[in-house]
């Protein structure tokens, strides 16, 4: 019983962690501008990041390796080097742009200075951190971020023609390089590294051996795929509400109107209080995967259970990686820019850190029968190869659409 | 996202108003940024509607509602600087100082939500004055583009 409320409880905090700031904004813009037509897209990146994290966490149980020993140690100290620069400076924009939407949404709930909010966020993440173990950090805003599910309550309450969402379901192209901005967007927003580089550090951290196995199936599938459920609704209550009223949503404030629209101010405080969460817990697991890929990179004791006593280095570099995501914010760049630039840099890093991850997964004379099957292998090297256009593409899409401005 | 762009960097701007350059004809550039400007401004209004229904219902929370007016309303000023700024073509004149005035109008809306966020009365006529500011506002983007935003 035990273990089965175990892993009931992951599942759970996979769900309510699924979303950040990057899904948040790149959903309800693809619902504003294109009604239910991305969500295939979302669906599509759903299913990416459950295959990718169900494999780094087996790795991470069975070999006792993290993502980024495994990228050294595949990839060689050169390549490695390239891909620690490139993860980094994509973790640190994330967590700029997490800590900014938090700042946003305390902003929203308490209304004062936005950059004061800035300061107070990254005093509360500090405090969590410092207080709570790490299985605590991991419940308390995987629980929180549940309250996201008023999303899916609004999608009911909105009813849809649901036949026409259905529809979304099956992949659509037009000539519009805006619209394939789009599907990029939404797709490397469900698939961002540091999802993976939190999610196999963080089975280590816990202590994660063979006899995991299960517990990391049921949590990346079974939690990943409802927590895509929550995606999915982002994009149909959008599309619902704002796309005929040609609302453009570029504020995070924005997010939260159609909860409002449906059930008043307790749909406004659930979805504000499910936001704080989402991106309080992104926030932590962007800035703990800059730190735990330094720190593992350079071969340094890591991890929030072993301490500032045991871990000084991988600490402190969590203090100066959320120092700099500080001042980011603080610059004024608008956090809805950080996060499309997080995003849109993160999808070229995308094959840095998944390739190695299939490489290793597959290897049996490393993963022995743990090694990937004929299906995973297929999956994983479809994937790869739609990462790799993607990775291609995801530049020349951010100047020809203007960011996205059409 | 369709958010302002401020590029950080000289050389990424460079390279975007050269992508610009290539990927749309000049001649036509003023215009359809302009249509682009307006259709934001068609936008802002709608959203703006959704924040006053909010307060006429009493179904927000006042620090939300002035929060989002806040916002919403320094994005209408900076649209309304933006096309008072630009050099449109001699036949858009009329239209961007026609859009320079609703936007202007648009800002003084959101001003006012933003100062009674929990006035459910003056939110039922925000609502109203924004859904009349959109139709204004589609009108200029029709005499632009020929076309219904």
């Amino acid at each position: 019983v035990k273990s089965i409320l175990k892993i009931a409880l992951g599942i759970i905090a996979a769900i309510g962690g699924f979303l950040d700031i990057g899904d948040l904004v790149f959903n309800t813009q693809a619902g504003a501008l294109y009604r239910y037509d991305l969500l295939w897209a979302v669906a599509l990146g759903t299913l990416g990041i459950a295959i990718y994290a169900e494999m780094s966490g087996r790795v991470a149980a069975v070999t006792g390796r993290p993502v980024f020993d495994v990228i050294r140690m595949r990839m060689g100290y050169g390549m490695g080097l390239v891909a620690l620069i490139a993860s980094t400076a994509v973790n640190v924009l994330t967590v700029a742009a997490e800590l900014g939407g938090l700042a946003i949404v305390l902003e929203l709930l308490f209304d004062a200075p936005f950059s004061l909010f800035v300061i107070v966020a990254a005093i509360a993440l500090v405090l969590v951190v410092a207080l709570l173990p790490f299985g605590g950090i991991e419940r308390l805003f995987g629980y929180g971020g549940l309250l996201l599910l008023v999303i899916v309550a609004v999608a009911f309450h909105q009813d849809p023609e649901w036949e026409e969402v259905a529809k979304g379901f099956i992949p659509s192209f037009t000539n519009s390089l805006l619209y394939f901005y789009f599907v990029m967007g939404v797709f490397a927003a469900a698939l961002m590294p540091y999802e993976v580089h939190f999610y196999s550090s963080g089975g280590i951290e816990e202590g994660w051996t063979e006899e995991n196995l299960r517990e990391n199936r049921l949590n990346a599938v079974v939690g990943y795929a409802v927590g895509g459920v929550l995606a999915c609704a982002l994009v149909v209550i959008s599309g619902y509400l704002f796309h005929p009223l040609g609302v453009e949503p570029n504020d995070l404030g924005t997010v939260a109107l159609p909860a409002q629209s449906a059930f008043g101010e307790t749909g406004l405080l659930l979805g504000l209080g499910g936001i704080l969460f989402c991106v309080g817990g992104a926030a932590i697991d962007s800035s703990f995967s800059a730190s735990y890929n330094l720190a593992q990179f350079l071969g340094w004791e890591w991890g929030r259970e072993r301490g500032p006593d045991k871990a000084p280095r991988f600490t402190a570099s969590w203090l100066i990686f959320l120092l700099l995501a500080l001042l980011i914010v603080e610059s004024g760049i608008n956090p809805v820019e950080i996060t499309e630039y997080a995003v849109v840099f993160s999808v070229v890093a995308l094959p840095l850190t998944y390739l190695p991850i299939l490489l290793v997964a597959g290897d049996r004379s490393f993963m022995g029968r743990h090694a990937n099957g004929r299906f995973s292998s297929i999956l994983g090297w479809l994937y790869f190869g739609v990462i790799v256009v993607l990775a291609l593409t995801a530049v020349p899409l951010l100047l020809a659409t203007n960011g996205g401005g059409g | 996202m369709r958010v302002r762009r401020s590029f950080p960097t000289a050389g990424a701007a460079l390279v975007i108003a050269v992508a610009l350059g290539l990927s749309s004809g000049c001649g036509d550039l003023s215009r359809g940024e302009l249509s682009r400007g307006v259709e934001s401004l068609s936008a802002l209004a709608a959203q703006g509607a959704l924040v006053a229904d909010g307060v006429r219902r009493d179904a927000t929370k006042a620090t939300y509602a002035r929060a989002m007016a806040r916002t919403l309303g320094g994005e209408a000023e900076h649209e309304a600087e933006k096309l008072a700024d630009a050099t449109p073509a001699p036949e858009g004149e009329r239209e961007r100082d026609a859009a320079v005035r609703a936007a202007a109008d648009l800002a003084d809306l959101f001003s006012e939500l933003q100062i009674f966020p929990a006035d459910e009365r003056r939110g039922a006529r925000v609502q109203h004055q924004m859904h009349e500011a959109e139709e204004e506002i589609n009108g200029i983007v029709v005499r632009l583009t020929g076309e219904e935003p």
